[in-house]
């Protein structure tokens, strides 16, 4: 076991982590020590290639298709330096002020809240993209919206120098994407801040972390010689994501004194809906992710994005198979798509757990009124691609693969809620949230609002399990503010922490 | 050469993916090879136990068939196939609906995860997408 000391470590390098080491970094001017342990790899920029298969492989858990323990929903998380940020589309949006109301978490300001986002979201250079630079996929969706009168909303995004490569998901090959892999970890690293690459954290406690660092299979050696650590550090903060995070508290024996640790997990359910064009639209080109509609948000518990994914995403989620399949495959350049986002509520029975080697599982049901909003969603989203001149649509829950353009009067009885069945359904999820939620105590909670994890001295949580409930909009701006305050609370509380 | 499947696995993993995307059935030796190596990756990529209930999965698929047709599924063409799909597609018990969708998504791995596939399918993306859109013609 080789020995390690330093100030501060943070495991985990997304949205929460890098914000953490970043708003710390300054630290090191005053000698402190500061260390990022991320289990993913470090790429080189020729290693975004934008191809499916390999960065899925490459960056994601489980290529992408981590399954929840009833295997009825796949989670999408990255593993990598600059974690999910390092995929995600870019959207930033600030959270509603009613869904912080609604989490009720003592000492936690909206307004602060807000200052702390709108920091970080100029930091990353977010603004909408300019009107020459949306292709048709999401043109056509605010026509759509239009025509039907429902609230529509251009999304700021986080680009520099976008070239619209529109792979986004596979990490940026041009580099515009502003994550963490391109702001907050190379600033904080400039500052003096090691970021660990290749470095799982195994377990956990006060003042102590068992880590293994491994040469990746891709990308960059790890700084640190691969073997095992023991590191000694006066502050941890704990940023590996919703599912992690609770799954690595759990396998260090924390599940006892934290009865709500890995409860109350939340995802954002969603359905990736596609339809055909009778002609060409401009859609894999440009920046995939410029509209949303939060119309339905409130009444129906269903948020509408646009999106356009890539030929395997696409085709595995489509329900059915044969000749029909084969026949919308076949025209990757007419599809338009739309991404339904169920807002689903926090359950004591989701859960992340671990099991004995510390591999996080959860236990996610999609309940009745998930189902509910989804299939609502599909009826509205076909009503979007129709009255956006779509010549047909793929509704999964639908009793034919395709519903034509003369068949849009039938959409209620062509889409049954009786068609949404677990299984056949395919059901994706990549806003993960909640399993450390925030709150008052232990009997409610496993953190206070600032992250500090209660009972445990100079344990945090800085990333997107401390949620209560899901924040119904794309959440990481929201990550990142949350993760700012508890840098904050760190600074304030280390003159008092000591190593063990 | 495939690590996780068997011969007659593979096989019978081809005549399923004939069925799922017809265009398998057009694929040359090569293309064959490049979509069961796509799959078997993806199969040794996963832990053990769900490898195993993949594999039994793909017994059950072959066999239940017998039951009510009398053969086993890839003996069966046409109408009575899709049917046997379908039935398991929509089959009353949850995992073997989900058991049938990992199968299809590992089908459409293994043939739309080909980076050939992209002019087949009218799909060739660029790092400088934006060029191609309003006012920049395709060429
Ligand atoms: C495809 C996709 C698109 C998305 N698009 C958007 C969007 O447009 N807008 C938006 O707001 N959100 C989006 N999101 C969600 C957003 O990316 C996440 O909510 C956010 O990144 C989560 O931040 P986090 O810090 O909680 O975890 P992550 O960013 O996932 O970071 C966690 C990191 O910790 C590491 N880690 C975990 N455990 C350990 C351990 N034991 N030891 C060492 N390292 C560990 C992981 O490898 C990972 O790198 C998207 C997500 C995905 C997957």
């Amino acid at each position: 076991m080789i020995e390690k000391e330093v100030d501060v470590l943070v495991i985990g390098s997304g949205a929460g982590g890098g914000t953490v080491a970043s708003e710390l970094s300054s630290l090191c001017r005053e000698g402190l020590t500061i260390a990022v342990l991320e289990q993913g790899p470090r790429l080189s920029r020729e290693q975004f290639t934008g191809r499916e298969l390999e960065m899925a492989r490459t960056l994601y858990a489980d290529s992408g298709g981590y399954l929840t323990k009833d295997m009825s929903m796949a989670l999408a998380f990255a593993r990598t330096y600059g974690g999910s940020t390092v995929v995600y589309t870019g959207t930033s949006l600030k959270i509603p002020e009613a869904v912080v109301k609604r989490w009720s978490v003592p000492d936690l300001n909206y307004q602060d809240l807000m200052d702390r986002s709108d920091k970080h979201m100029a930091a990353n250079g977010v603004h909408p993209l300019e009107p020459d630079k949306l292709n048709d996929n999401n043109r056509l969706f605010r026509q759509g919206c239009d025509k039907l009168g429902y609230r529509v909303q251009q999304f700021p995004i986080n680009v520099r120098g976008c070239r619209g490569a529109g792979v986004c998901n596979f990490g940026c090959p041009n580099g515009a994407k502003q994550g963490t892999d391109r702001v907050q970890l190379p600033a904080a690293e400039a500052e003096g801040v090691q970021v660990v690459t290749g470095c799982r954290a195994i377990r956990v406690g006060p003042g102590w972390c068992e880590a293994c660092v491994s040469r990746p299979a891709t990308g960059l050696d790890p700084i640190w010689e691969p073997g095992d650590y023991r590191i000694r550090a006066r502050a941890i903060v704990i940023s590996g994501g919703a599912v992690h995070s609770p799954a690595l508290l759990a396998h260090s024996g924390m599940s006892d004194s934290l009865p709500v640790l890995g409860r109350y997990f939340t995802a954002h359910p969603a359905l990736i809906l596609v339809a055909q064009h009778d002609r060409e639209i401009t859609n894999y080109h440009g920046h995939p992710k410029s509209y949303y509609c939060d119309q339905f948000v409130e009444s129906r518990k269903f948020l509408l994005e646009t999106c356009m994914y890539f030929p395997f995403t696409t085709a595995k989620y489509l329900v059915g198979y044969g000749p029909d399949h084969s026949r919308m495959m076949s025209r990757m350049d007419r599809l338009q798509m739309i991404l339904a986002l169920a807002i689903d509520p926090p359950r004591w029975e989701n859960r992340v757990t671990a099991d004995g080697n510390g591999k996080p599982m959860v236990d996610y049901r999609l309940g009745p009124e998930v189902l509910d909003a989804l299939h609502q969603s599909m009826r509205t989203a076909a009503r979007i691609f129709f009255a956006s001149g779509a010549r047909r649509v793929h509704a999964p829950g639908g009793r034919k693969f395709f519903i034509e353009r003369e068949e849009q009067d039938q959409i209620d009885s062509l889409i049954p809620r009786s068609g949404i069945r677990t299984g056949k359904v395919g059901v994706a999820s990549a806003h993960l949230m909640g399993g450390c939620r925030m709150g008052r105590d232990s009997t409610d909670s496993v953190t206070d609002s600032h992250g500090r994890i209660h009972g445990v001295p100079g344990l945090y949580v800085a990333d997107a399990s401390l949620f209560p409930s899901c924040s119904e909009i794309n959440p990481y701006v929201t990550i990142m503010a949350l993760a700012d305050r508890v840098a904050d609370s760190v600074r304030h509380d280390l003159p008092e922490l000591r190593h063990s | 050469m495939t690590t996780v499947l068997s011969e007659s696995q593979v096989r019978f993993l081809l005549f399923l993916a004939e069925a799922i995307v017809p265009e398998v059935g057009d694929l040359d030796d090569t293309g064959r090879r490049s979509c069961v190596a796509i799959i078997d990756q993806a199969l040794q990529d996963r832990p053990p136990p769900l490898r195993r209930k993949f594999i039994f999965f793909l017994s059950a698929l072959r066999w239940t068939p017998v039951f009510r047709h009398g053969v086993p599924l890839d003996s069966l063409r046409g109408e009575a196939l899709n049917a046997a799909l379908d039935w398991f597609q929509d089959c009353p018990l949850p995992l073997v609906r989900k058991g049938f969708w990992g199968l299809k998504t590992l089908i459409f791995m293994g043939y739309y995860g080909r980076p050939e596939v992209g002019e087949a399918i009218h799909y060739t993306p660029s790092f400088s997408g934006n060029d191609f859109l309003e006012g920049n013609c395709r060429d």
